[in-house]
């Protein structure tokens, strides 16, 4: 024996001795067994279904993920890079993202709107800086709403100098004139705008384009402009007497220019869309009795399905299959003379046709009548070139641009009547294509998005089911009796932290730690709170990745070449 | 995997005894090894007896704040190593005795043990004539030996793991472990399933997790939703050529083991959790 009954010191030791037993000279990490592998596993952050299904693409678990560590700011700003204003959409947004969330698979999806309101709502007063430098090009935008606000805001963020074109006499457009005060307070929608004037965007009230100044006088005076003047025209329903309807934009016009006397006592509401929606229960709180006139049914209606429920709760009268055909008026009254109506064929929508019963006509009698049957794009300013021969503005749906130079459109003024967060995403694509174009860049295309994580990836075995957090509300006896109390009063910071800790985080990575736990190796390094692999001691089993709760790792074969 | 979570429970002050089984060769050949702690290859049956000498020679040198634990597979303990593990156990040894159970003799070329679940295939139990008995229950057995510590765990459930094996670090007295631990060539499963069976095992209630105290009071650690054992069955290539009626027997044996699990919980703990009646009725 050679170490003479002394502690063996593996230092000394030498080759050919015998030491008493076997000892630690190094460990493991002497080994390196990567060279067994023939998979590797790839960490890399891919998109979640919510991220794809939202029109802005906002990174939806990358910001929860900074929610829930307690970076509210962060989370915030990440929320910005996608969408600059989460507490309108937060409020009003239809979240198709909820739709694609993958939990929705699983027990119920995530609350992601509540949520964006709450992040929003934090960050509202916080944003709003002007840029670092300033790149002396300009752009104007016409139109201030949710398309126009969106351009504007990421134009600015890039440098670039914003004028926003608004007819009347305050910012916003739909956001201030057609969605009622219940359902988005306009001290909200005035904070919007006090962060655009801080980043320094400026506003030309007032000032209608097509009448005060022309779109070539823009495209002459800007280096490029952007049309978000969405769709503010009522459809007209074509029958006799219509003369006496009044028009559901006109009427939410009214009211929220503080007009809050309702046209009658029964008023009618035709339609069953967002306005008609937004109409009734408007007409409702203002102490009217609104009747919902529609000529299909309730599962037809184009109205969020929320929005219908709501009404519904409101306790508002649906008369569903009933078309107005003509109209008279008599003592002051409206006389409608409706046909009840059948479900035939499917038409191109997809909806089945409604087809009038013979003989069934008859009269209902109205204070006042309310028409809301969908809005249309007002094109008659627009230079010929942009427009195609049935008269439509032309614009490419993923840059907003038009067949004329430097002219760009987005939001309801391309795709017709469609939603605020539709109209939030094209500004900003647009506003990077414009951004693209005033660098001189040819030929600009979006970046393709990453691959989207699908449910089957999802490890449900770390996600114990768990409902929904409830969304405080008004109860319904008392939200119907003030037009100006906020009806949805929306998650506090405890509420929005445990709903985002349902989240799968589909494809972000949020530190979780699995595969650092799980791998048999060396192979998953630990680095700034990430997971690394380690391809020296990676022998490519796939544990992590299997056992990666939400799709970040994938195995890939190894190439020798 | 078992052994990176067992040490980080216990710490470093640590000495281990490995009898014949696959750890042997993933320490490597003598004279290394690739653990930092100072570890004693045994013979196949002594990995019990060989800790209780470290134990003893400890204590006369007054290195008392070392733990010292026996690290074997089902084979070393199950069948060979019972005589010594049973006679420490009975001397209440102060030691942590931790048997890794993959159900065979994986390390000499997949021979049914007495750990190997009814059913199974190994190479000394074909399909022909797979496993007719079932598992040897080692817990019941050390339990009576009324033991202060005895618990299953399996990798699956780390923070489970890692908090038995703190728990067991303060308790003086002899400790056992009743680790599942997957093999991904005996049991015929890819690699990268093995987190994934260990998992549905507690799942589907054949490995449940569990600890017994002074060798009768029952804790039931996790109340799994229940999964049918046909999930955890299919998963596993061992298991592939088993009958309907076959895999039915098998829930029914799981099914009254698990009543009786429950039952022992209810007698410890005068009652049950909520999520326990779900337990009982659901598959």
């Amino acid at each position: 024996m050679s170490n003479n009954g002394n502690r063996w010191d593996p230092k000394k030791f030498k080759a050919g001795e015998i030491p008493d037993t076997s000892v630690t000279l190094t460990d493991s990490l002497n080994n390196k067994t990567g060279s067994w592998r023939s998979m590797k596993p790839v960490i890399e952050d891919k998109y979640a279904p919510c991220i794809k299904a939202c029109p802005t693409n906002t990174l939806i678990p990358q910001y929860f993920d900074q929610l829930i560590r307690g970076n509210l700011d962060a989370a915030g700003w990440i929320l910005l890079e996608h969408n600059p204003i989460p507490s309108v959409t937060g409020r009003v947004c239809p979240h198709p993202c909820e739709l694609g969330c993958n939990r929705g698979r699983y027990d119920q999806p995530i609350s992601i709107r509540e949520i964006e309101r709450f992040v929003g709502d934090h960050i509202l007063d916080k944003k709003g800086i002007p840029p670092k430098v300033e790149t002396g090009k300009r752009v104007a935008v016409v139109g201030s709403g949710p398309a126009g606000m969106s351009a504007a805001f990421y134009l600015r963020r890039r440098g670039h100098t914003v004028v926003v074109y608004e007819k009347e006499e305050k910012g916003g457009g739909v956001l201030r004139y057609g969605i009622p005060e219940y359902r988005l307070p306009k001290k909200i929608v005035d904070r919007e705008f006090q962060a655009l004037e801080r980043m320094g965007v400026q506003f030309k009230y007032r000032t209608t384009v097509g009448k005060d100044v022309t779109v070539e006088q823009l495209l002459q005076e800007y280096d490029a402009v952007f049309l978000g003047h969405g769709a503010m025209k009522e459809r007209h329903m074509g029958i006799p007497g219509e003369e006496h309807f009044l028009s559901g934009l006109e009427f939410l016009w009214e009211v929220n220019h503080g007009n809050l006397t309702p046209p009658g006592k029964k008023v009618a509401v035709i339609g069953g869309g967002n306005v008609a929606m937004d109409v009734a229960r408007a007409l409702l709180r203002l102490g009217a009795e609104p009747i919902v006139l529609y000529r299909r049914t309730e599962k037809e209606m184009p109205a969020l399905k929320e929005e219908v429920e709501r009404a519904l709760e409101d306790g508002i009268e649906f008369r569903f299959l009933t078309q107005p055909v003509a109209a008279r008026k008599e003592n002051g009254k409206i006389i409608l003379t409706c046909v009840k109506m059948q479900l035939g064929e499917r038409d191109r929508s997809g909806r089945p046709r409604p087809v009038p019963v013979e003989g069934s006509e008859h009269d209902l009698e109205f204070d006042a009548v309310v028409a809301a049957i969908g809005e249309y794009v007002d094109t008659s300013f627009l230079p010929k070139e942009a427009l195609d021969k049935d008269g439509w503005l032309v614009a490419d749906r993923k840059t907003g641009r038009t067949p004329v130079k430097g002219l760009y459109a987005g939001g309801d003024a391309v795709l017709g009547p469609a939603t605020v967060v539709e109209a939030v995403g094209m500004g900003r694509r647009a506003a990077e294509a414009i951004d693209a174009y005033l660098n001189g860049v040819e030929d600009y295309k979006p970046a393709p998005l990453p691959r989207t994580v699908s449910f089957k990836y999802i490890m449900t075995e770390y996600f114990p089911k768990a409902p929904r957090v409830e969304v405080p509300e008004l109860p319904v006896e008392e939200r119907i009796k003030d037009y100006f109390k906020e009806e949805v009063l929306g998650y506090d910071l405890d509420r929005a932290v445990k709903e985002a800790l349902r989240c799968f985080s589909c494809g972000h990575c949020n530190s979780c730690g699995n595969c650092y736990v799980f791998c048999p190796d060396y192979a998953i390094k630990w680095v700034d709170d990430k997971p690394v692999v380690d391809y020296d001691y990676c022998k490519g089993c796939g544990i992590c990745a299997q056992e990666c709760p939400r799709g970040i790792i994938t195995m890939e074969f190894e190439r020798l070449f | 995997m078992a052994m990176r979570l067992a040490l980080k429970g216990l710490g470093n002050r640590v000495m281990a005894t490995i009898p014949a089984c696959c750890w042997t060769i993933i320490d490597g050949a003598w004279p290394n090894h690739a653990l930092k702690i100072p570890l004693m290859h045994t013979a196949f049956e002594t990995a019990a007896i060989a800790a209780s000498g470290i134990r003893a020679a400890l204590d006369v040198k007054g290195e008392e704040d070392v733990t010292v634990m026996a690290w074997a597979g089902d084979g070393g303990t199950f069948d060979i190593g019972l005589q010594a593990l049973s006679g420490a156990a009975e001397r209440n040894e102060n030691i942590i005795y931790v048997t890794y159970d993959n159900e065979a003799y994986m390390n000499t070329g997949i021979q049914r043990s007495s750990a190997t679940p009814y059913g199974a295939w190994t190479t000394t139990t074909p399909v022909k004539h797979p496993e007719s008995r079932p598992k040897k229950n080692i817990m019941e057995i050390m339990a009576a030996h009324r033991i202060p510590y005895a618990a299953t765990a399996t990798i699956a459930f780390p923070d489970d793991f890692v908090r038995k094996f703190r728990k067991a670090k303060d308790i003086v007295g002899m400790r056992f472990f009743h680790i599942l631990s997957p093999c991904p060539p005996g049991w015929k499963i890819p690699s990268d399933m093995s987190v994934k069976v260990a998992r549905m095992a507690v799942e589907t209630k054949v490995f449940p997790l569990y600890e017994i105290e002074d060798g009768e009071r029952v804790t039931i650690n996790y109340w799994p939703e229940g999964r049918p054992v046909r999930d955890y069955l299919m998963m596993q290539g061992r298991f592939k050529h088993l009958t309907d009626e076959q895999i039915e027997h098998i829930q029914q044996f799981v099914d009254h083991q698990w009543k009786r699990l429950v039952h022992l919980h209810e007698l410890t703990h005068g009652s049950l959790p909520e999520e326990a009646q779900a337990t009982l009725t659901s598959r």
